[in-house]
């Protein structure tokens, strides 16, 4: 039944750019699928083994930056660049992780900030290599080709929904084998006790470093697509920290720990963000009539709430956290008992 | 397992001094002590959680100062925690599959195993429920159920009896001497007296981080050092 669902739901994500012709339809599609995949590898680390990190947007850029880089460099096409970008994200992640896994709990969580935000200023000042804050523009992407046949020369969006369609399946697949198994009951152990799971023989060292290494792999396939497709780089778009809090956020809102968690999370924010800053909710409440297009109200709303959807985006963040600590997904399970609470990792 | 001159100061002050006895296999030693004598900062020390400031701790032949708690887990010694630690928001059964995980990679082995656990220490009928949901008794069978599902070959008790109601209490003694005959060395600290002395085989007492007195329970009963300990000097 459950089977039957997802198969029903990936077979009409895999048939939809048949019937949906709309750009703007399949570009939000696949800024979702970017950003489900960057939830739903964080998931694996934050949801799962209880380690809150507020730094992915590191591996993100590392994804992005390798893979644009080898593209426009030394002609390495994007589908080999992208498996780099994860093999230097996974370095980065172990590397990261031996030293910021030393921390608990908070202290962690400072940690990893800082670390994101070295790699962002680093890039910013690496002028040579990474072109500063001028970025770096995809000029042409290699045709794909199969034998002799052209397979995508990625003119349009399609091949790039594919491709993350593509990763979102990978990622669930990879989270759902996760918790299925030993690694899953590991990290799962870790985020509740740490000195308990340390007791009953868990390397916390050695697990920690795991979920951060699958983790980062993914996040730097997110990333590394996130540049392909975009055709554009820089600092301020691959490594800030609203990136990496924007991570945290699909998961919060999505269901934290959950594997659909960080999809529903993306289905709900991704488009949500992207239409306050089109102004959709102005256009929205003139199409119902609400206030005139020509009002004194309508011509206010028109000039500022665009650039008021931050502010929006941040009270509809604190509203759900309110009303539905377990995200979207706790709308559809059973209440848990009151003395469980899903609590900060603990300290100390 | 022996205890060679095991010491843990905090700051100056010294929480456990030259502590030095043996375990041997298959029996249990009861802990005992007043409030502060440093028995649990001992087990602390013992499965390397604390690690001791001076002596040895050795365990099979092994020393195993120094060792982390997970890597003293794999050699066989498991212990539970006065406060309980349950992974509240596992379920019971998930909770000792993560200890039975030990010995095995496969999920479904561990299930087996940890359902064997649970049965033994009577809460199958709870295997679903969140341990976080569980009531403080059960917790402590969950805690109990969780280590023995380890295979350890000696467990470290740290008051497992505490806050259960005399029903509860009698089962748990039944469990331990079960234990015991099923091979598994346990070194036990309670604060119920009669308890220890039901289950010992050997008790040491410690007072201010020493070892006061060591011997069979009657023999520490009849010890005027223990009872001067205990109950105060007779002027």
């Amino acid at each position: 039944m459950k089977a039957a669902g997802i198969a029903l739901l990936i077979g009409a994500l895999a048939a939809l750019p048949r019937f949906v012709e709309s750009t703007y339809v399949l570009h939000l599609l696949i800024l979702v699928f970017i950003n489900a995949v960057a939830g739903s590898a964080w998931n694996l680390v934050g949801g799962y083994a209880g380690q809150y990190s507020i730094g992915h947007a590191a591996y993100f850029g590392v994804g992005a930056y390798t893979t644009m880089l080898l593209m426009q460099l030394k002609a390495v096409a994007p589908w080999w660049g992208v498996w780099v970008g994860a093999g230097a994200a996974l370095a980065t992640a172990l590397v990261i992780g031996s030293i910021c896994f030393r921390l608990r709990g908070p202290y962690f969580v400072l940690a990893s900030i800082a670390v994101a935000e070295i790699f962002r200023v680093t890039a910013l000042n690496v002028k040579g290599l990474t072109n500063g804050a001028e970025g770096i523009l995809a000029t042409e992407i290699p045709p794909l080709r199969f034998g002799a046949a052209v397979v995508t020369d990625w003119s349009t969006k399609v091949p790039f929904y594919y491709a993350g369609l593509g990763f979102a399946i990978a990622v669930v697949a990879v989270s759902v084998l996760v918790s299925r198994s030993k690694l899953g009951y590991y990290f799962q152990a870790i985020r509740e006790d740490q000195d308990a799971a340390h007791s009953l023989g868990i390397d916390l060292t050695f697990y920690k470093n795991a979920a951060l290494a699958i983790s980062a792999v993914f996040t730097s396939l997110a990333g590394s697509l996130f540049g392909v497709y975009v055709g554009f780089i820089d600092p301020s778009t691959v490594l800030p920290l609203e990136l990496s809090v924007q991570i945290v956020m699909i998961c919060l809102i999505g269901g934290i720990g959950t594997i659909a968690g960080p999809m529903i999370g993306a289905a709900v924010l991704i488009p949500l963000s992207e239409g306050l800053r089109s102004n959709a909710l102005t256009d929205a409440l003139v199409g119902a009539g609400i206030v005139g297009a020509e009002s004194k109200t309508g011509a206010f709303l028109k000039e500022n709430l665009a650039h008021a959807h931050v502010l929006i985006y941040g009270i509809l963040v604190v509203i759900v956290i309110l009303f539905l600590p377990e995200g979207v997904v706790g709308l559809f399970k059973a209440p848990r008992p009151a003395s469980a609470g899903r609590g900060w990792p603990k300290a100390g | 397992m022996e205890l060679r001159g095991v010491s843990k100061f905090f700051g100056g002050l010294a929480a456990n001094a030259g502590v030095s006895f043996d375990v041997n296999a298959g029996e249990i030693v009861g802990l005992i002590g007043p409030n502060g004598a440093g028995k649990t900062t001992l087990f602390n020390c013992i499965v390397g959680y604390d690690p001791p400031s001076k002596g040895d701790v050795i365990f099979d032949g092994r020393r195993i100062n120094g060792l982390r708690p997970d890597a003293v887990c794999k050699l066989g010694m498991a212990r539970t925690w006065q406060k309980v630690r349950p992974l509240a928001n596992l379920s019971v059964l998930d909770n000792v599959v993560v200890g039975a995980l030990r010995r095995t990679n496969s999920v479904r082995a561990a299930a087996v195993a940890a359902r064997e656990e649970l049965r033994r220490v009577g809460l199958e009928a709870k295997e679903a429920m969140p341990a976080g949901a569980l009531p403080i008794g059960e917790r402590k069978k969950l805690e109990v159920a969780r280590v023995l599902a380890t295979r350890p070959k000696m467990l470290l008790l740290d008051e497992v009896m505490g806050g259960l109601n005399p029903a509860e209490s009698e089962a748990m003694i039944a469990l331990l001497l079960e234990i015991r005959a099923a091979g598994i060395t346990q070194m036990v600290i309670e604060h119920d007296m009669k308890a220890i002395m039901r289950l010992s085989d050997r008790v040491v007492v410690l007072s201010s981080g020493e070892t006061l007195a060591e011997g069979t329970p009657r023999e520490i009963v009849a010890n005027p050092r223990v009872i001067e300990a205990y109950l105060g000097a007779d002027e």
